[in-house]
């Protein structure tokens, strides 16, 4: 079976290991659980017939503590880059890291995931800087863990955009 | 047993699972295993034959490229991994470190489960990371609120100032008895709301206080230039991603020192605001750019964007109002510029917009710049005419001549003819550049100055007043006028060259108070006149208090008498009641009954139970109240024998019907 590696990057408390939890084994938490260090999944799913098992990294997210290496990314298909819509700054962390990414490993494919689509009332986003990021080519979903909207979504555009 | 034996059984004791590398990925054990390593890799722990363990640990095989290089040239640095989380056969998560080591020939692998310190690492990451949330959440809150704030103070209190003017001015009308108590239905109403309001305002601004004490209260100062710096290297990626080049002007000194006074995450959000709205305006491939410019006692900074200009339907100021989005990209709530604006002119500085001549916009704000922090002994912060000092009050206040400076229509209206009706010479300003203009070009003893007004701001034109002082023996009384009645506030304002403050909303008597207090007014009680001996100023002061009209000023007295004993009645009843809010109200409005007769023991009196209400603190009101009541008395004396007075001349512009003598009657009996 083909295998590919994805790995989570984003700012912590974004929701990366909730979205894998949702992904993977349909479960949520409430409780934010930071991450130390880095969780390895795996899931096999099958996109336009074909079976496919995705190695999913998810890595702790980058802050004052922890420096983010980019050698797990050695051997990466693609990576899902989330934000968490309630936090502006998470967003501009995210296309930041798009840059290092581009500059560490090369233009991959990744898909931004805007998070937390379950609390859009506290959003502070701007809707604009959304639109100008697609305009410029980038796959951008939203999603929320918690409801599940969006998450599958997310890792199958991502898939799909793998294969090419 | 040599060294490398020793070695090996120091680390199994302490729990290091210890394997060959045999090359393909395949490892075998060369000592016995720790109990974590069976409840994950079950099949290796027997010891026998060589587990391929990197194609059963991602992340071990992502590790081995690392340890290959090592064990290829042993001689280099160190090869260790970070923690990374296997899953027991059980489902129990387990944290691992990898170590490569090159012993005695042999390509060693070294694992080992760090739980305990993994745990205290997480604990600790934990506490960080919900900190560093708490801190982002607890930012965004101070922005609402201080929104709220901002709202609070001015789109609720101003209407109300009108209210309270235009009420106390309708009951000195003549206006039938049915109509005096829909009248004193509306000032209840309307006191009722004013003290709610205030409590609010005083809630949430110690709640700010206390949120950004950590080193940001007072008179922070910031660099507006880092503070300009800090802000670009956070939003670059975002700019560079849109494919905007952001640039700080060639115009400015990179050495240079740029204080302001202004608290630096504020400061670092007003300028992520503007270059926000910058980039949502300008195309790929053009610039924004960011500068700071000297202006003497001001600092200017501005942001200009090469997008398509200010909309034509807009006026600049419109553009930092409330809720206002641009038509095309615009932000999320429009709440952005609206910040900039009420944080800019709460620390006394001015921001607005401009079209650039051949393309796009500049957006710019003004701070004063910063003199270094005030010390404990700086002067003392300005009470508002709300809370004034009985010691305020003086004996009357002369025809004086009053510039008066406030954007709204109906507070500048009011005021003007409240102030005219007393005697004073008022001229009016519909902004601060106005303002300033009308100063330079005539004497006042007064200037009254609303503190958010177009062009510039109240402060600005204090300063500016007071530095064309600057040398002169004698200085204009400065008056602000402002919802923002904190002693943060004050303080600020007092530095701007302020004397007083009325705060609003605003009745006439706290507008009389302040009026009494200015120099021009006092020197003139200070001339030869026939001192009272009674409580209160003499019946000739007291006309002149109202702009020579008797009949206003028997009317006055009238009420007066007539209502102190129910006023009475309720402030016992209210102590009675152990009802401090009810007590504090009405000593509050008693107190401002009083002074207009300039009744300095009974002012002093009521401030007092005001003051005992507020804090809750009622032993000693009944003790005050009884003091207040003897005062009264004297002043009740008084003021019946100047209503019995006949009126020194008729004005012949005032001649009108005489009232029906039905109050009179009903009072006899």
């Amino acid at each position: 079976m083909l295998q590919k590696k994805i790995c989570m990057l984003g700012s912590f408390a974004v929701g990366k290991t909730s979205l894998v939890r949702r992904f993977v084994e349909s479960i949520y938490s409430e409780v934010y659980q930071t991450t130390v260090g880095v969780k390895i999944d795996k899931k096999n799913v099958k996109v336009d017939e074909k079976e496919i098992s995705l190695v999913l990294w998810d890595i702790y997210g980058e802050d004052d503590y922890q420096k983010m290496r980019w050698t797990y990314l050695r051997g990466a298909s693609g990576y899902l880059l989330v934000a968490d819509g309630t936090r502006k700054t998470t967003l501009e962390k995210a296309v930041s890291l798009e840059q290092k990414v581009r500059e560490e490993v090369g233009a991959i494919p990744f898909v931004l995931v805007i998070n937390k689509s379950d609390l859009i009332r506290d959003w502070e986003l701007d809707p604009a800087l959304e639109s100008q990021l697609a305009a410029h080519g980038w796959g951008i979903l939203r999603s929320s863990a918690k409801t599940g909207e969006g998450v599958e979504e997310s890792f199958s555009l991502l898939t799909r955009k793998m294969l090419g | 047993m040599n060294m490398s034996d020793v070695l090996e059984k120091a680390l199994v004791e302490m729990g290091f699972a210890l394997l060959e590398h045999r090359g393909n990925g395949e490892f075998l054990p060369v000592a016995k295993l720790p109990g974590w390593f069976a409840e994950i890799w079950a099949e290796a722990a027997d010891g026998s034959d060589p587990v391929p363990l990197s194609r059963q640990s991602p992340f071990l095989e992502n590790f081995l490229l690392e340890a290959e290089d090592y064990w290829n040239s042993p001689g280099s640095t160190s090869c260790q991994s970070e923690t990374w989380i296997e899953k027991s056969l059980s489902g129990r998560e387990i944290p691992i470190q990898a170590k490569a080591l090159f012993l005695d020939g042999k390509r060693i692998l070294a694992l080992f489960s760090p739980d305990a310190q993994f745990r205290e690492q997480v604990k600790f990451l934990q506490i960080a990371r919900n900190a560093s949330l708490d801190h982002e959440r607890l930012a965004r809150e101070i922005q609402k609120k201080e929104i709220l704030l901002h709202c609070i103070v001015h789109d609720l209190s101003q209407p109300l100032s009108v209210m309270h003017v235009a009420m106390d001015l309708l009951s000195e009308e003549s206006i039938s008895e049915r109509s005096k108590q829909f009248l004193t239905l509306g000032k209840h109403a309307s006191n009722q709301q004013e003290t709610m309001i205030r409590q609010i305002l005083q809630t949430f601004s110690d709640d700010l206080r206390a949120s950004l004490d950590a080193g940001t209260e007072g008179n922070s100062s910031s660099d507006l230039l880092q503070c300009a710096r800090k802000t670009m290297t956070s939003l670059g990626p975002t700019f560079e991603a849109k494919g905007v080049r952001l640039a700080v002007s060639s115009t400015v000194d990179p050495e240079g020192k740029w204080p302001v006074a202004a608290e630096e995450s504020r400061l670092q959000r007003i300028f992520s605001n503007l270059l926000e709205n910058a980039l949502r305006y300008t195309p790929a491939g053009r610039r924004v750019t960011i500068g700071v410019e000297d202006e003497g006692d001001f600092l200017r900074a501005f942001v200009d964007d090469e997008g398509p200009g200010l909309p034509q339907d807009l006026r600049p100021e419109q553009i930092f109002g409330l809720f206002m989005k641009g038509k095309q990209s615009g932000g999320k709530a429009g709440l952005g510029l609206y910040f900039c604006r009420i944080t800019v002119e709460r620390w006394g500085g001015t921001i607005g917009c401009v079209s650039l001549p051949e393309k796009g916009s500049r957006f710019w704000f003004r701070l004063p710049r910063a003199t270094g922090r005030t010390s404990a002994s700086s002067p003392a912060a300005l009470q508002t005419s709300n809370a004034s000092s009985p010691k305020r009050i003086q004996a009357s206040v002369r025809p004086l001549r009053i510039l008066l400076a406030d954007d709204q229509e109906d507070i500048r209206t009011l005021t003007a003819y409240q102030l005219k009706r007393s005697g004073h010479t008022v001229i009016i300003a519909k902004d601060g550049k106005q303002a300033l203009r009308a100063f330079r070009s005539a004497y006042f003893d007064v200037v009254l100055l609303d503190q958010e007004m177009p062009e510039m701001t109240g402060d600005e034109v204090a300063r500016a007043i007071r530095k064309t002082e600057e040398g002169k023996k004698k200085q204009v009384f400065l008056v602000a006028s402002t919802g923002n009645t904190t002693s943060e506030d004050a303080r600020r304002l007092k530095q701007a060259g302020f004397d007083d403050v009325l705060g609003k909303p605003f009745r006439l008597e706290d507008l009389n108070l302040i009026l009494s207090a200015s120099p021009a007014a006092t020197s003139a009680t200070k001339e030869p006149s026939t001192p009272s001996t009674l409580p209160g100023a003499n019946f000739a002061e007291l006309v002149a208090r109202v702009g020579g009209d008797e009949k206003l000023l028997k009317r006055m007295i009238h009420t007066f008498l007539r209502d102190m004993p129910r006023r009475l009645v309720g402030i016992a009843a209210a102590i009675r009641q152990k009802d401090p809010e009810r007590l504090a109200s009405l000593a509050h409005a008693l107190k401002g009954s009083v002074g207009i007769f300039a009744a300095e023991a009974a002012c002093k009196h009521s401030q007092e139970l005001q003051e005992l209400g507020r804090s809750s603190e009622l032993s000693k009101a009944s003790e005050v109240l009884a003091l207040l009541k003897e005062e009264i008395a004297k002043l009740q004396a008084n003021l019946r024998g100047y209503a019995n007075q006949t009126p020194a001349r008729p004005k012949s512009n005032h001649v009108k019907r005489q009232r029906p003598p039905r109050n009179r009657g009903k009072r006899r009996r």
